[in-house]
């Protein structure tokens, strides 16, 4: 109805003086709601806005948001990429771990720290006896012969010897101090019981060759008896291990 | 007389309450529109309280003035935005200063019933 837009203030031409009516009444409170309904909204609206952000400011917020969820996803996959080298690093630690762990068997194995196990000699040697009419032995087995008895053992290929439990070590002595034998720092008195493990034939021929060492000490008079075992247990070095004078070299 | 105007003001209550619990708010683009549209329903019920004063109100034209320049506000104000000019501006204007020569015709002829007795 465009011809009827025309305001009711631009309408002087109508005159029409009526007396209010009913129709006229309820038309003015339809009206008079319709304000209020679009009045009090629009306040609404209006104070909403103000509470709200602005449109500018939402669209730097989106761009801002885009710009650290790109960001985001960049951090994760680096994170991902340095958790796998992590992993494979932990990976290789744990290897050389390992490797030394190895490394520190092995040399605590070579410097006889550790009891070992296998087959071998046993050696027993004894003063001679005293019963032959004398109060005393005419001989005492000597710290040479035991010495020798050592030498001879390693020189067969023994790779673990001890004296009466006593483990012999690079830097184990074997010294007279009468009437014992010291070894590691430890007195000695016969029977001397010597157990090396090694090949058991190897061991046992090396001492009895003929005009070998187990000749010479039983001409001696000094009682031997070798028997070969199957398995037998060194028991490992148990004194503490340290070196105050030696450094090694630190190479350039 | 005194009935139309408690009707009325029932009415504008009634309204007021009604807007009050409209569940849903406009969006910010949207606002503009209404705003248009609510000066054009003001300037219309005081066009029509001032024709009221000046006895020649007709309802007819009165309903279809305030429904017709509400929605025409909102209209022009909607396709000045489609065209990129601030059409609802000129609504603002229009609207407003009609408001205001309502609203000095209406003291006038309050000030002169007054000073009639």
């Amino acid at each position: 109805m465009p011809g009827v837009c025309a305001s009711s203030t631009q309408s002087p031409l109508e005159g029409k003086v009526s007396k209010v009516k009913w129709p006229t009444y309820l038309s003015l409170s339809l009206v008079a709601m319709i304000l209020g309904v679009l009045l009090v909204f629009q306040f609404r609206v209006v104070r909403y806005i103000e509470q709200g952000v602005s449109l500018g400011r939402v669209q730097e917020l989106t761009v801002e948001l885009r710009q650290l969820e790109k960001e985001k996803l960049k951090l994760a996959a680096e994170a991902s990429d340095l958790s796998a080298k992590l992993q494979q690093a932990g990976q290789g630690q744990a290897e050389a771990e390992k490797a030394l762990e190895g490394e520190l068997e092995k040399a605590r194995l070579l410097a006889g720290l550790v009891p070992v196990t296998g087959p071998g000699v046993e050696v027993t040697l004894d003063n001679p006896p005293a019963n032959r009419g004398w109060a005393t032995s005419l001989y005492v087995i000597r710290d040479e012969d035991l010495l020798r008895v050592v030498n001879e053992l390693r020189g067969a290929g023994a790779e673990a010897i001890s004296i009466n439990g006593q483990r012999i070590v690079a830097t184990s002595e074997i010294r007279w101090a009468a009437p014992f034998i010291n070894v590691n720092l430890t007195r000695l008195v016969p029977p001397y019981h010597i157990l090396a493990i090694g090949n058991p034939g190897n061991l046992r021929s090396a001492l009895e060759i003929p005009g070998g060492l187990v000749e010479y000490l039983q001409e001696l008079g000094v009682q031997v008896k070798i028997q070969a075992h199957d398995r037998l247990t060194v028991p490992g070095y148990n004194r503490p291990l340290e070196f105050r004078y030696a450094k090694p070299v630190v190479k350039e | 007389m005194w009935l139309g105007v408690w009707l009325t003001l029932l009415g504008l209550i009634l309204g007021v309450i009604v807007g009050l619990n409209i569940p849903m708010v406009l969006t910010k683009a949207h606002a503009k529109y209404l705003s248009v549209a609510v000066l054009a329903a003001l300037d219309s019920v005081f066009g029509g309280v001032r024709a009221a004063m000046e006895e020649h109100f007709d309802h007819t034209i009165f309903l279809s003035g305030f429904f017709a320049n509400a929605l025409l506000a909102a209209g022009l104000a909607y396709i000045g935005e489609r065209l990129g000019i601030d059409l609802y501006l000129a609504a603002v204007v229009a609207f407003g200063v009609r408001l205001f020569q309502n609203l000095a015709i209406i003291r006038r002829h309050l000030v002169r019933g007054i000073k009639r007795g």
